[in-house]
């Protein structure tokens, strides 16, 4: 082991072909991780140079990126987190996806910014990266097991020192939202999993001895302690206390709860699934990611005994979106896309968009009908065992809609190919627009606008130009959180977060930021996955909503109507284009 | 789809009642910031405060629009004109200050109403006609500028030239949800003198049911109370809570707000959640 390289950063990335384990460093120039951080920013930067116009996502040629930053293997609270990006399998285009942990600190310490992943193994292997040292090892015995028991026996093989990033049973079979899970968080969203999985990797396993220094060691330490301090604020408290599941209650009575397919924004059953009731009757255990002060993970016992990590997402999309109010239902059915490794959110829209199909006789499921907890757990079966609806269910909702066709497209609630996670875009406006037009598709976390939408300061219900500044500051604030990284449940404990995280990444770095430049940051890595996107042919119509949002209304408890017309929301992205200085067909 | 707006007249000279009718205190508001704030629950857009020129107003809700009579003392008609033109929508529901029992659900129902060639929704109730608790299509702001130049003061004129829906008691009250909301029609309850004024203050403030969520709940389960309140500033504090930046409220689902001065009727439901929302 090396002197620690000062500045949070090595300047380089190892790309591995994966085809014969062969491998090479890139350099990395200050001047690319200064423009663009790390995570999603230099995930995007490197996905840009290193994966060949028009690639399919699942072709051996197509890059697969890990990413850490500059601020990981620091103690600063929730900073151990890593980037996975990739063309995406359900939209064709960029996805980038977040988890945390012990993965994130020990990919560091190999000595690299990044891991990208190209090539084909010739039989199923895992990928262990030591260092510079790099083996590729059969992995037959881990095939066809799930993420986490491939993570536990690599693990028992080779040394509880690697840290192992996985797939589950969907990454083999290319179900276009599979997931890359660790220490069982999962990068989610866009069917990473099944891009690692198209590679011939169960696994890719890391440890090192690397390390970085910070350019100001004890002004590091001082923040570290100021913010450790701060997270544990009233502007964590929910997530401290409930975790994420504390919003099912307050989104059912502020009409944002996304049921029965978006066709209705409210849920008798929700009082079942609330965290509230689900922590008396479950009871719940709290759990936190390596480095983080938070501790937002909660986890409830399933009706086998068995520990379940909820999230609001993950309830909602499985439990309102599908009418099922069933708590054993649900945890089983989150429990069932852990197990094989699939995003939640694509999963329950998905199935969710099938349960309506099927109820208008347009897809020969009969059993398949909302409010079914069974139905729920048999279609996910279905999806593990690639039986009756399984082949359907696995493309997701867009392609499995041009498939049965009949206008099925209408009800198909996702952007991009991805589907909408659990907020309302019609009782929420700014929302809607952020989920119209980010780069990765429907999407909660690279598009944070529901914290215009609850702000206070505007109408959520009545989309204008005050929520197109807000979708624009979210998007913004996203963007350099996730690329930093810190985790975006710290975002309300900053006060003024652009000097702040500036003052937070030049004690890392030794670079001189100051705010105006963070902020030019933000906007040069929304738009570097916007370029990336239109050079893989990204249209003006993917940056809309389905049918469904547009055509009918919904009436909120008051009696006033949420609607949201097109003229609204053209009006709204013409906005947003032209804050972010792109023409009126939203190019550069 | 017709746009709605808001317009109180305030710049009557509220002689009976003594002092300035805007004012005047009812549970912890002040009667126009009240029903400056009904008005916003009960229709779409904005709404205008039209008062005497140089009239000091108390504190309204942000986004309201102030405008003034060009000239003191020429009666509500000239209001009605100025507020018409200045409204910004289709429609505008027209009020005076002095209502402290008006109900949301009473301006959305008369509004409703003005639908095909109506021009004036004119409600009738308690065997009165309520020009000031009506709704006018603000293409009327013309005719009602020329009356005015007649030296007219009154609104009748206008609505002798308008085509005039009348809506009796029954005929308000076939809506379900004002008919739960406020059966006795006690929205058009007018104050005209201290007297009425005295009788209203000593009513009760609203009774209203707040919903507390996640950890702005005791105990971090969710509870449910009902407590009197005529404001949300009040609702919060009857269950210790303050509206800082941490906690968001939301009445009947609707929008959210950190306004404690956002008035609250019979029967709402105010639900205080975390603003920290997110995952």
């Amino acid at each position: 082991m090396g002197e620690p390289v000062p500045g949070g950063c090595f300047g380089r990335a190892l790309v591995v072909d994966v085809t014969d384990g062969s491998s090479r460093v890139l350099d990395v120039p200050a001047t690319v991780l200064r423009r663009h951080l790390g995570g999603v920013g230099l995930g995007t930067w490197l996905l840009t140079e290193l994966g060949p116009p028009g690639v399919h996502p699942l072709a051996p040629g197509a890059p697969l990126c890990f990413v850490f930053s500059p601020l990981v293997g620091t103690p600063l609270t929730t900073s151990a987190k890593f980037a996975v990006v990739a063309k995406s399998p359900l939209t064709g285009l960029l996805t980038d996806a977040l988890a945390s942990s012990h993965f994130a600190i020990a990919g560091k310490l190999t000595g690299h910014d990044a891991i990208v992943l190209v090539g084909r193994a010739a039989q199923p292997s895992v990928l262990l990266v030591q260092d510079d040292v790099v083996r590729l090892q059969p992995a037959g015995d881990l095939w066809g097991r799930s993420a986490a028991q491939a993570e536990a026996a690599l693990r028992d093989r080779e040394g509880h020192r690697w840290q192992v990033a996985a797939i589950g049973t969907a990454g083999e079979r290319g179900v276009a939202y599979a997931t890359i899970s660790h220490d069982g968080r999962h990068a989610g969203r866009g069917g990473l999993g099944a891009v690692l999985g198209s590679k011939g990797l169960k696994a890719l396993a890391v440890r090192g001895s690397h390390k970085t220094a910070p350019a100001d060691v004890d002004g590091v330490l001082a923040a570290a302690k100021d913010l450790r301090a701060r997270s544990l604020g009233r502007a964590t408290e929910r997530y401290r206390e409930l975790g994420t599941m504390g919003n099912v209650l307050a989104f059912n009575a502020l009409s944002t709860l996304p049921t029965r397919n978006f066709a209705a924004a409210s849920f008798d059953g929700a009082e079942r699934l609330g965290a509230e009731e689900l922590a008396q009757a479950r009871g719940v255990t709290r759990s936190s990611c390596a480095s983080c002060s938070i501790g937002c993970e909660h986890l409830y016992k399933g009706s086998g005994g068995k520990a379940v990590r909820m999230e609001h997402q993950s309830v909602s999309a499985l439990g309102p979106l599908c009418g099922v109010s069933d708590p054993d239902a649900v945890l089983a059915a989150s429990a069932r896309c852990d197990e094989l490794g699939v995003d939640t959110i694509s999963a329950g829209g998905t199935i969710a968009w099938a349960m309506e199909t099927a109820e208008r006789g347009l897809l020969d499921a009969p059993w398949l009908r909302f409010g079914d907890g069974a139905a729920l757990l048999r279609a996910l079966d279905e999806l593990g065992t690639g039986d009756g609806i399984g082949p359907l269910l696995s493309l997701g909702s867009r392609a499995a809609a041009n498939v049965v066709g009949h206008g099925s497209l209408a009800w198909a609630a996702q952007v991009k190919g991805l589907e909408l996670p659990g907020y309302e875009p019609r009782t929420m406006q700014a929302m809607a627009l952020g989920m119209a037009v980010n780069a990765r598709g429907a999407d909660h976390n690279r598009s944070g606008a529901f914290d215009a939408d609850l702000s206070g300061d505007l109408d959520r219900l009545r989309g204008g130009d005050a929520h197109v500044r807000g979708a624009v500051e979210a998007e913004d604030r996203a963007a350099v959180m996730d690329s930093m990284i810190l985790c975006s449940f710290l975002r309300k404990v900053f006060d003024d977060p652009w000097v702040e995280w500036a003052q937070l990444l030049s004690l890392v770095t030794g670079w001189d930021l100051d705010a105006d430049e963070l902020r030019a940051t933000a906007q040069r890595i929304v738009l570097a996955k916007r370029a990336y996107n239109l050079r893989e042919g990204w249209v003006p119509e993917d940056d809309w909503l389905p049918e469904r949002f547009l055509a009918t209304s919904l009436v909120v408890g008051s009696g006033r109507s949420a609607t949201l017309t097109p003229q609204t929301l053209r009006a709204m992205v013409s906005g947003y284009y032209a804050a972010r200085g792109l023409d009126a067909s939203g190019r550069p | 789809m017709v746009t709605t707006a808001g317009v109180v007249l305030a710049g009557g000279r509220s002689r009976r009642m003594g002092s300035p009718k805007a004012d005047l205190e009812w549970h912890g508001s002040t009667l126009l910031a009240r029903t400056v704030g009904v008005l916003v629950r009960g229709a779409d857009g904005p709404v205008v405060v039209v008062c005497s020129p140089g009239q000091e107003l108390p504190p309204l809700p942000a986004g309201t629009e102030v405008v003034a009579d060009p000239q003191e003392g020429r009666g509500p008609l000239q209001g009605l004109a100025v507020g018409l033109a200045a409204a910004g929508a289709d429609a505008a529901f027209v009020c005076s200050t002095d209502l402290p029992f008006l109900h949301p659900d009473f301006v959305r129902r008369v509004l409703a109403a003005l639908a095909g060639d109506v021009e004036v929704v004119l409600p009738h109730a308690h065997g009165f006609r309520q020009p000031l608790a009506a709704a006018y299509a603000t293409s009327l702001a013309p005719i009602a500028a020329a009356l005015v130049a007649e030296g007219l003061a009154a609104p009748k004129p206008l609505l002798d030239r308008s085509r005039t829906l009348v809506l009796d008691d029954a005929a308000l009250l076939e809506d379900a949800r004002l008919r739960a909301a406020d059966p006795d029609l006690r929205s058009v309850h007018n104050l005209n003198d201290p007297a009425a004024y005295d009788r209203a203050r000593a009513e009760p403030a609203p009774e209203v049911v707040v919903q507390r969520f996640g950890v702005l709940a005791s105990g971090g389960r969710s509870a449910t109370v009902t407590v009197r309140a005529a404001t949300v500033g009040r609702a919060a504090q009857e269950v210790g809570l303050v509206l800082d930046r941490h906690v968001l409220a939301a009445v009947n689902g609707d929008a959210t707000s950190r306004d404690p001065h956002a008035p609250l009727v019979a029967g709402d439901v105010v639900a205080f959640l975390s603003a920290d929302a997110g995952g």
